[in-house]
């Protein structure tokens, strides 16, 4: 009885350990696109996964990341570990605890100092760099396994060697090599392993253009789970599940049988260590080599063009035109906040050639000095983009000389019809006790400080200390009639009647109209903020020329109406916003509001740490209370 | 007279604090079988690893051959060595762990084929190529070591305690062996035991360690019959040492009785040991010996009985073919040649210095 229940306590564990991967091996051979339905048995997408270039290229480069940073970290590690076992033992224990203790560091530390370190000396993030970083911690990982199996080793067959007339070096590859070899396989397996397995450290050490299989398949599914992805995961779980397997019979393998081996299986074995093995590696590196100098042709650096953008913040289609046309060929990155965009560029770490970030970082950026003019010359589409947008740029780029906007949208309050029958038009409806319970705010400093400030009729980039506790005072005010401080479920909630008025992004405010007529959204009177995202060419760009030749594209009203269905935030670009075919969208007042309610409106502006402290030190004070 | 091989020179090794060996002088001639004798710790493994070149002393000079080779690397010097622990190599066969000195010298594959059969001939482990070092039995390795220590014929073939893991009739066949070998060979053995038995057995030369001290260095019989101190007396074979006064020369005084020997020399009436082995005391019916005693302990030992008899308050050591009972009384006599006289030690120290040859 007991042992029936074990066994099922057993399968259950290994079903909850399991169950995941499970799933997505069987989706991997859905034929249906829908996680939904089930639509039989396909490889199809096994198939297309394998005429993927970007999969393709990101498959090789993870091969010879894994293999070079195996066979490097396991040349370094055998070496040091050899090293600390002839220290004393004291001295050996604090060795090895010194190259443990990255191992048991957290990922995301090693793979942020490992940034920095880089950035520091002004390395160039990319392959090189990753394959620094996985060298760098794979080596404890190689010692880890070495360490124990030379302690194992009779240091007398060493000395037994030299006696016999061996030279140490002769000695150490006749005598204690082939001791300690299992160590040394498994640990260079449990360094592939890993290197195969990173995703954090690989994510922070890159440049643009390369990418591992893991950081490829984080940047597709940002875009939307693609099967192609299941099927590249299942074949990656399959690998590191294989390896493992090795890693863990080898050395008890080799013991077993060693009794009973005769010396022609023992040659068999050595021919599988001494040639196999590497011959694979080769043939892996070169076959792996000549794909991809054939799928990537050599690329002749003047016509390349690195760009650095927000996720999803472009049609791909785009992107493909652009490099048919010019015969650019376009290395794209993609970034996720301002604030992981900006010490990229400013520490020079990667030239890019073009890149998008929002106002307050532009301004910032302008300061620092880190942006180049544009040539306009170069730029003639730039008459496409309508005037009051580049008025409204000068808060942040005051002559209009290094920016071009791309996207843009305003805050404001999105509310149901149903539930309020009055007229919105000022922020203090945010304050009337007829919808406690049924408000949302948004759950971030500026934004929540911004309808605040401007509901008393200040500048929300107000550094007024008066000011400010006042806002402060008015948002503790309205705490009691806030159903919840959230950032996206503004959309959802509102979207499913669960409350009557929100704080909302513009860009947002035009997918819940689509979702629910009864949205309406308005800029209140008093004005709000609005904000602009534009392409910006850092200082070191070394290809500013094909970066003019970007930008000027993109500012095509037909590659701008393309991008604006793509991304659905508004688009300066006045004659793309008149090839709107939807009539609906074309004369949204939320997509485009009336010049006179955008006049109203500011950009945030970067306030400095001391005031950032004070704006988070008054908002905790709101959020505490 | 064969040349001096090996020359040590005023040797001295400390492991910190602990001093192993102390300004130790010591020669070995060519085609000679040494052995290095003392209790465990008295630095005998130390010695072979200076020698071997696995340790270098802190002070003194290694000579091999006139060469000094204090400072040489243990691969390049003409010695190869037998270890406690035997040092082969476990993922090598038996062949290839013989061969490997022989690779290392890069001979042709016959010639090295026809070496390890030799080689493992010698030892009688013939047909052992293609065993693994884990499937041999303890002394089984201890020969495969010993046969890779001659197969390269090597001028001179340390060996520590090689016979340590035999039975009694193996480690004697193997004891005629490596006879058999140093003749054959011509090689020159150095050899470390603490089995006192094995060095008289089988040396030319034995000498006497403790604390890092030679005690005394000769042949076999020397070492036995003539011990030069209490230590070595002790250390070889069962003795009676006895407390005794040197009345003058050929007559000395042990527990009150009168013994004729044939020392001369140390003076009238002074202090001295007086050594007897138990197998030279002759016992005698009551009454017709030097002194009288009584049986108080038997045991047999096959060839002969071990019996302890108390005379003069003190136990002595009696072997014998011929059996007294316990509780019998008996005479005790000792003929004047089979009594070793030996200067007694005026210091603590002095007990252990190096007597010099
Ligand atoms: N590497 C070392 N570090 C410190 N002390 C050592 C070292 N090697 C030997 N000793 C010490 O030196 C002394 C002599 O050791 P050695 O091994 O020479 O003894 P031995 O005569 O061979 O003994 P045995 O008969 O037990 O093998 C011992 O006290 C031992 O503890
Ligand atoms: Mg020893």
């Amino acid at each position: 009885m007991k042992k029936f229940i074990s066994k099922i306590y057993l399968a259950l564990i290994i079903i909850l350990l399991y169950a995941p991967i499970l799933t997505l091996v069987v989706l991997s051979f859905n034929s249906s696109k829908t996680r939904a339905k089930w639509g039989g048995i396909t490889g199809k997408w096994y198939v297309s996964l394998f005429h993927d270039d970007g999969i393709m290229n990101a498959l090789y480069t993870t091969l010879v990341i894994a293999l070079l940073s195996a066979v490097i970290a396991t040349v370094i590690g055998t070496a040091a570990a050899i090293g600390i076992s002839a220290y004393r033992q004291r001295t050996k224990s604090i060795f090895m605890g010194v190259t443990n203790i990255p191992m048991l560091n957290a990922d995301i530390v090693t793979g942020i100092s490992l940034m920095l370190l880089f950035i520091a000396f002004k390395f160039t993030l990319g392959f090189k760099t990753i394959l620094l970083a996985h060298i760098t911690f794979n080596i404890p990982y190689v010692i880890l396994s070495v360490a124990p199996k030379l302690k194992q080793t009779n240091k007398s067959t060493y000395e037994a060697a030299l006696d016999l007339g061996a030279s140490p070096i002769y000695a150490f590859f006749k005598v204690v090599f082939p001791d300690i070899l299992p160590g040394v396989i498994s640990g260079f397996f449990l360094a592939i392993t890993m290197s195969l397995d990173d995703f954090i450290i690989t994510h922070f050490t890159k440049g643009p253009g390369v990418d591992t299989l893991s950081t490829k398949i984080y940047s597709e599914v940002r875009k939307g789970i693609k099967p192609e992805m299941y099927a590249l995961s299942t074949i990656m779980f399959l690998t590191v599940f294989i390896l493992l397997i090795l890693i863990n019979t080898n050395p008890k393998e080799n013991k077993k049988t060693e009794h009973i081996i005769n010396s022609k299986a023992r040659k068999v074995s050595k021919l599988i260590m001494h040639r196999l093995i590497p011959a694979t590696m080769v043939v892996v590196i070169i076959i792996g080599g000549f794909v991809y100098s054939k799928t990537n042709k050599t690329v002749d650096s003047k016509k390349q063009l690195i760009v650095y953008n927000w996720g999803e913040y472009i049609d791909p289609k785009v992107l493909t035109m652009f490099e048919k046309e010019t015969g650019i060929n376009v290395v794209y990155e993609e970034f996720e906040t301002n604030e992981i965009m900006y010490p990229k560029i400013s520490s020079g770490a990667i030239s890019y050639d073009v890149v998008c970030p929002s106002d307050y970082m532009i301004q910032r950026m302008i300061k620092n000095n880190l942006l180049s003019k544009i040539d306009f010359d170069k730029v003639p589409n730039i008459k496409h983009i309508g005037s009051q947008y580049m008025k409204q740029s000068r808060q942040f780029d005051p002559t209009n000389e290094y920016s071009v906007p791309y996207c843009w949208g305003t805050v404001g309050i999105l509310y149901n019809k149903k539930m309020v029958k009055e007229k919105v038009d000022s922020w203090n409806i945010l304050w009337n006790k007829k919808y406690k319970d049924n408000i949302l705010m948004q759950d971030s400093v500026r934004d929540s400080f911004a309808v605040a400030l401007k509901s008393l009729g200040y500048s929300l980039n107000s550094a007024d200390l008066d000011e400010l506790n006042a806002a402060k005072n008015k948002l503790i005010k309205q705490k009691p009639l806030v159903q919840a401080y959230v950032i996206d479920q503004v959309r959802d909630k509102m979207i499913g009647n669960e409350a009557a008025l929100g704080v909302i992004y513009s860009g947002e405010a035009i997918y819940t109209q689509k979702e629910n007529p009864n949205l309406e959204y308005v800029i209140p009177k008093e004005g709000s903020n609005v904000w602009i995202d534009s392409w910006v060419i850092p200082k070191n760009a070394k290809h500013k020329e094909n970066a003019e030749k970007f930008i000027n594209f993109l500012c095509r009203p037909d590659i701008a109406l393309l991008n604006f269905e793509y991304i659905t935030y508004s688009t300066p670009n006045v004659d793309a916003a008149k090839l709107i075919k939807d009539p609906d969208i074309r004369n949204s007042k939320t997509a485009f509001p009336d010049p006179k309610d955008l006049d109203r409106c500011e950009t945030f502006k970067y306030l400095g740490t001391k005031y950032d402290r004070i704006y988070n030190e008054l908002w905790r004070e709101v959020k505490s209370k | 007279m064969a040349k001096k091989l090996i020359d040590l020179v005023n040797i001295s090794k400390s492991y910190g604090e602990n001093l192993v060996l102390d300004d130790l002088n010591l020669y070995v001639k060519e085609n000679e079988f040494i052995t290095l004798l003392g209790p465990s710790g008295c630095g005998k493994t130390t010695l072979l690893r200076i020698i071997g070149g696995f340790e270098s002393p802190n002070t003194g000079s290694v000579i091999f051959d006139g060469k000094d080779i204090t400072n040489l690397a243990p691969n390049k010097r003409q010695l190869n060595t037998v270890f406690q622990n035997y040092g082969l190599f476990n993922h090598m066969s038996i062949a290839e762990n013989i061969a490997f000195p022989l690779k290392i010298k890069k001979k042709s594959k016959s010639y090295i084929e026809d070496k390890v059969k030799y080689a493992l001939k010698l030892v009688n482990l013939d047909g052992f190529e293609t065993r693994t070092v884990d499937s041999l039995s303890g002394g089984q390795k201890q020969r495969i070591a010993i046969a890779r220590g001659i197969v390269s014929e090597p001028k001179v073939l340390l060996l520590d305690e090689p016979l340590g893991a035999l039975d009694l009739k193996l480690r004697q066949d193997m004891q005629y062996e490596l006879i058999r070998l140093k003749n054959e060979l011509g090689i020159t053995f150095i050899y470390v035991t603490h089995d006192q038995e094995e060095a008289l057995t089988m040396s030319d030369k034995i000498v006497v360690m403790n604390q890092g001290y030679i005690q005394q260095i000769g042949t076999p019989e020397d070492i036995y019959n003539e011990p030069q101190n209490a230590f070595v007396a002790d250390f070889i074979g069962d003795s009676n040492i006895f407390p005794a006064v040197m009345v003058h020369d050929k007559l000395v005084k042990i527990l009150g009785a009168e013994f004729e020997c044939v020392d001369v020399g140390f003076g009238v009436n002074k202090p001295v040991d007086a050594v007897i082995r138990p197998e030279d005391i002759d016992l005698v019916p009551v009454g017709t010996g030097i002194l009288d005693g009584v049986v108080t302990h038997i045991i047999f030992k096959g060839v002969h009985y071990e019996m302890e008899v108390t005379a003069n308050g003190y136990k002595w050591l009696v072997h014998s073919t011929d059996m007294f009972p316990v509780g019998s009384e008996v005479g005790i006599y000792v003929k004047p040649f089979e009594i070793q006289i030996m200067k007694k030690p005026e210091s603590e120290d002095e007990e252990a210095i190096v007597i010099d040859e």
